[in-house]
């Protein structure tokens, strides 16, 4: 059972932590400043912070000692020369750092690992936690790379990075837009995966291309993990092959639009979403916020609103702002509108914290 | 010596959590030219050169440079700068 967690907002990061009187907050880092995500390391203890500064960049700060001390980690840098090339009629443009978007820590044999997907569309590795980066060339320079493009940013990027718990070589990412891939060596090569995934407002002939599909976000259950379940901008997708194969998921509701999903770590037919009403509009279905849930693999869902907003509410959720912790029981979300609710009872109930937050753009359990 | 002066919200970044209400940081540096003051800054203080440069080298599309009181124009760095000119930095303030 998690007791904290790291909220990444507009405005600083934040601790969220329980105590004996329940949930509370403290900004532990950045005042005022752009976090975009944080990873608690799963070995070391240490924090990373990845923000983005705008005029001044994208910066990686680490801290050892739970946001009391942080430190400068470099960020990866894009070799002279690479240029991004589109799918969707852009002119090509220097390939330059616009976003860690996804920052994902390697096994206990690899201490130092870390792996970052970034916008514009370039997986960087570092074996010295976050000290050095280098591009993975192998991604890079795949030919379907060039046709990948950006889905609400102007470039592709790589938002989901999913180790497979059985084989440390084993990798799965996703990409806006820009399918689902796998590495089963480390990555010194990379395979376009993820057949079945459809978009219906392609045209036709690129409907069912895995090379151009805009998936919002990707989990992968940890103790049964060749199911992987994808929050995609067409709806919610399954897959029981580790992404080899995707069926989609119909029943869900009240809508299969959305950004986050969060899986069960032991149950693959139980996940969560927090759905919107798609997607040229992108509020909550009627003003409603709610969380939808299946337990049967997706033949089901329920409507989960125990504790939260009965009236109108348009919080929005972004694609990393939805968390649960390694039992289970623990999950919770935060908005676009600084509102953040906990579940512990895996979404029967909810609570929500009585911080107002800065927009959230990021939660994790630490 | 030729001076680099800092604005408040680029000196906050001069530690890896950034200060508060740090305000002007006025800093000797060494150098003929723009680039060459701007390598001298980069060597003392390694972690700014990102917040002011790419990794490409150029100066971040929203971050100014003036020469006391003329604009610095990004692509003519190279030019040779009087020691007595001020270097400032500094960039646009947007959002809420």
């Amino acid at each position: 059972m998690s007791d904290r967690l790291l909220v990444s907002t507009r405005k600083g990061l934040f601790a969220v932590e329980r105590g004996p009187g329940g949930w509370s907050s403290r900004l532990v880092g950045f005042p005022a400043e752009n976090v975009t995500l944080a990873l608690p390391h799963p070995r070391d203890g240490g924090w990373y912070a990845a923000l983005n500064l705008g005029h001044f960049g994208v910066k990686l700060k680490y801290s050892p000692d739970g946001g009391a001390t942080w430190e400068d980690r470099a960020v990866p840098e894009y070799p002279a020369g690479e240029e991004v090339v589109t799918a969707d009629g852009k002119p090509p443009t220097p390939a330059t750092l616009k976003l860690i978007w996804a920052l994902e820590a390697g096994s206990a044999n690899q201490p130092g690992r870390l792996w970052a997907g970034t916008l514009p569309g370039g997986l960087f590795r570092s074996d010295d936690g976050g000290k050095t980066w280098e591009l993975n060339r192998s991604l890079w320079d795949a030919p379907e790379r060039k046709k990948w493009f950006g889905g609400g940013a102007d470039h592709p990027g790589i938002h989901s990075l999913c180790r497979d718990p059985r084989c440390e070589k084993t990798w799965r990412l996703a990409v806006s837009c820009g399918g689902v891939w796998i590495t089963e060596d480390d990555g010194a090569s990379w395979r376009l995966i993820g057949k079945g995934i459809f978009a219906e407002y392609m045209p036709p002939e690129l409907r069912d291309d895995p090379v151009i599909q805009d998936v919002h976000m990707m989990v992968q259950c940890t103790g049964s993990p060749d199911a992987i379940w994808v929050q995609h901008h067409n709806g919610i997708f399954r897959s029981i092959d580790g992404g080899e194969n995707f069926t989609h998921v119909p029943a869900a509701k009240p809508s299969g639009f959305g950004f986050a999903v969060a899986v069960h770590p032991s149950k693959p037919d139980t996940a969560w979403f927090v759905p919107a009403k798609k997607d040229e509009s992108r509020i909550p279905v009627d003003g409603q916020l709610v969380v939808s849930r299946t337990q049967d693999g997706g033949q089901s869902f329920d409507v989960l609103t125990n504790g939260l907003p009965t009236a109108p509410a348009y919080d929005l959720v972004f694609r990393h702002a939805l968390a649960i912790d390694a039992t289970g029981d623990r999950l919770a979300f935060g908005s676009t509108t600084g509102g953040l609710w906990i579940t512990e009872d895996g979404g029967d109930s909810w609570t929500m914290a009585a911080t107002r937050f800065p927009p959230i753009y990021a939660v994790r359990f630490a | 010596m030729p001076t680099v002066v800092l604005a408040p919200s680029l000196a906050r970044w001069l530690t890896a959590a950034p200060g508060e209400s740090v305000g002007d940081r006025r800093l000797a540096v060494p150098g003929r030219t723009v680039r060459e003051r701007l390598a001298a800054l980069f060597e003392r203080h390694p972690s700014l050169r990102g917040y002011v440069v790419d990794e490409a080298g150029a100066v971040r599309h929203h971050v100014v440079l003036y020469l006391n009181d003329a604009a610095v124009d990004k692509s003519a760095i190279d030019e040779p700068v009087p020691d007595d000119a001020e270097l400032f930095l500094f960039q646009a303030l947007s959002g809420g």
